[in-house]
């Protein structure tokens, strides 16, 4: 479970205000919101990556901004995240890129990890791009490979930044499918940011909309569907006149 | 007038603050770093990597230099070591100035220009493009990982390139004097082996290991505090650089202040 009780986060401006979210175990949450609604900074404060100023972020019933540094690595092991922009290590080919975090965890067996790699490469339609590097890559590509990177450990938690982003629709409907059963075969907890709301809502459990730093709305996904709050509704079935 | 003056005492203040934050930040960065040497926690592969793409492949750049440097001063004191008949202070004078200022400097303001920009464009390219939040999110401690080896790698192989530098900085002015101004190669090292002193040497070997701390500490600084995406790569590369050349003769000041 993913506990977010009333955080608060501020840079130049305040992009976090009084946050409160839980989202249960198994569950498969889409985080939706128009642009600097601060969804990628609850995304990152979510990983440990940002800590913020008030408020408290529970994960596995820690609470992460309180852990030094050694307790929050063993939190992130149990975590995987794919970027916004992808974050490839330019240095390493695909499949270095893909086997990284295994190893990282201590799976030594290269039977194992060349198999789960070529697995993973297959799910996201790029088997043969073992050792290409990231620089030779589109941006859709890119955007594969960074999915099969986010779900080779089988993390219980998995937050996604925008996982079709520039991806065309079939590819993207692949990857919004392909996320969602790799979800329910890992019983994980998924946080999933997307712009593409009418994919994300084939997927999702629950959905919460940000506006402004603020959490507008939190409830199922049909709840979210037929949402009478101006905003929601505008934003969810992508209407052009509101308050938007 | 007034807001001239306003405007003028704004634009100081942000500078001192600038300086203030980068200087800062830098020396946060070398504790932070220093926590992580005792007990050492580095990435024993990626130190090697460094150590040979930021020495061994600088040594064709260096090696040049070096050359015509020795070559330069001895044209330079071509004039007045002729008119004083002073031939046999050629090896004397190049090798004190090699030793203690000339190589030490030179060498570390190529080494900043190649290795020091490159690893702030490396490091800032990772960190816009989030690479290095993907090492935090893997467990993966970004300063053990990438940080440390390369400041190591950086302040190791500068000591070593100036070696290797002075040496050949020497080998020109020795070819130098005896092509321009007739004094035996011989000749030349009599005077540089009865004149010079060990703590000559040392005293440019202990400033190129301060400029490569100093390069490494400001090419990493200015990599990881990167912000506004692709063109604040290019800011910080140009920030590093100047803070570096700046750093180097900050430190050149110093340290021959000290090690009279």
């Amino acid at each position: 479970m993913i506990e977010v009780t009333k955080v608060w986060k501020r840079f130049a401006a305040p992009v976090l205000c009084d946050v409160t979210l839980t989202v249960p175990t198994g569950c498969l949450y889409g985080l939706i919101g128009p642009g600097a609604a601060g969804k990628s900074v609850l995304l990152k404060c979510l990983a440990g990556l940002l800590r913020p100023e008030r408020g408290s972020v529970r994960l596995f019933g820690q609470a992460i901004e309180a852990l030094d540094e050694v307790s929050l690595q063993a939190v992130r092991n149990r975590v995987g995240m794919l970027f916004q922009n992808n974050a490839l290590f330019d240095h390493l080919t695909v499949a270095e890129n893909i086997a990284f975090p295994m190893r990282r965890r201590g799976i030594t067996d290269e039977s194992v990890i060349a198999a789960r790699v070529a697995d993973r490469l297959r799910a996201v339609s790029l088997a043969g791009f073992e050792q290409r590097l990231p620089g030779g890559l589109s941006g859709g590509q890119k955007k594969r490979v960074g999915v099969a990177r986010a779900t080779v450990t089988r993390a219980e938690v998995v937050l996604y930044d925008e996982p079709a982003a520039g991806l065309d629709p079939v590819t993207s409907q692949k990857i919004f499918d392909l996320l969602r059963r790799e979800q329910q075969e890992a019983g994980a907890t998924v946080v999933m940011v997307s712009s593409d709301i009418d994919r994300l809502l084939t997927v999702t459990d629950r959905v919460g909309m940000m506006l402004d730093g603020a959490l507008i709305f939190d409830g199922t996904t049909a709840e979210a569907k037929g949402s009478l709050h101006p905003v929601v509704k505008q934003f969810v079935h992508g209407e052009v006149d509101g308050p938007l | 007038m007034a807001t001239e003056e306003e405007g003028l005492s704004a634009q100081t203040g942000r500078a001192v603050l600038s300086l203030a934050t980068d200087v800062g930040g830098a020396a946060v960065l070398a504790g932070r770093l220093l926590r992580r040497m005792a007990p050492p926690r580095l990435d024993g592969p990626e130190l090697w990597r460094n150590l040979h793409r930021m020495g061994v492949r600088s040594l064709p750049i260096v090696g040049v230099t070096a050359l015509f440097t020795g070559g330069i001063m001895v044209i330079q004191a071509g004039v007045l070591i002729r008119r004083f008949g002073a031939e046999g202070l050629l090896g004397w004078g190049a090798g004190f100035a090699t030793l203690r200022e000339v190589g030490p400097i030179l060498i570390a303001l190529m080494f900043s220009g190649r290795v020091g920009a490159n690893n702030t464009a490396e490091l800032a390219t990772m960190t816009v493009t989030e690479q290095i939040d993907a090492l935090e999110t893997l467990a993966i401690d970004p300063l053990s990982y990438l940080i440390l080896p390369r400041v190591i790698a950086m302040v190791v192989m500068l000591f070593v390139l100036t070696i290797y530098g002075d040496v050949l900085a020497l080998t020109g002015a020795a070819f130098m004097g005896d092509a321009l101004l007739g004094v035996s190669t011989a000749t030349f090292w009599n005077g540089f082996l009865e004149t010079i002193r060990v703590w000559d040497m040392a005293t440019g070997l202990i400033k190129s290991a301060l400029f490569g701390g100093v390069i490494a500490l400001s090419s990493s600084h200015f990599g990881l505090a990167v912000t506004g995406g692709a063109p604040g790569v290019g800011r910080a590369v140009n920030a590093s650089v100047v803070a570096s050349a700046t750093g180097i003769f900050v430190c050149d000041y110093l340290a021959t202040y000290v090690l009279q």
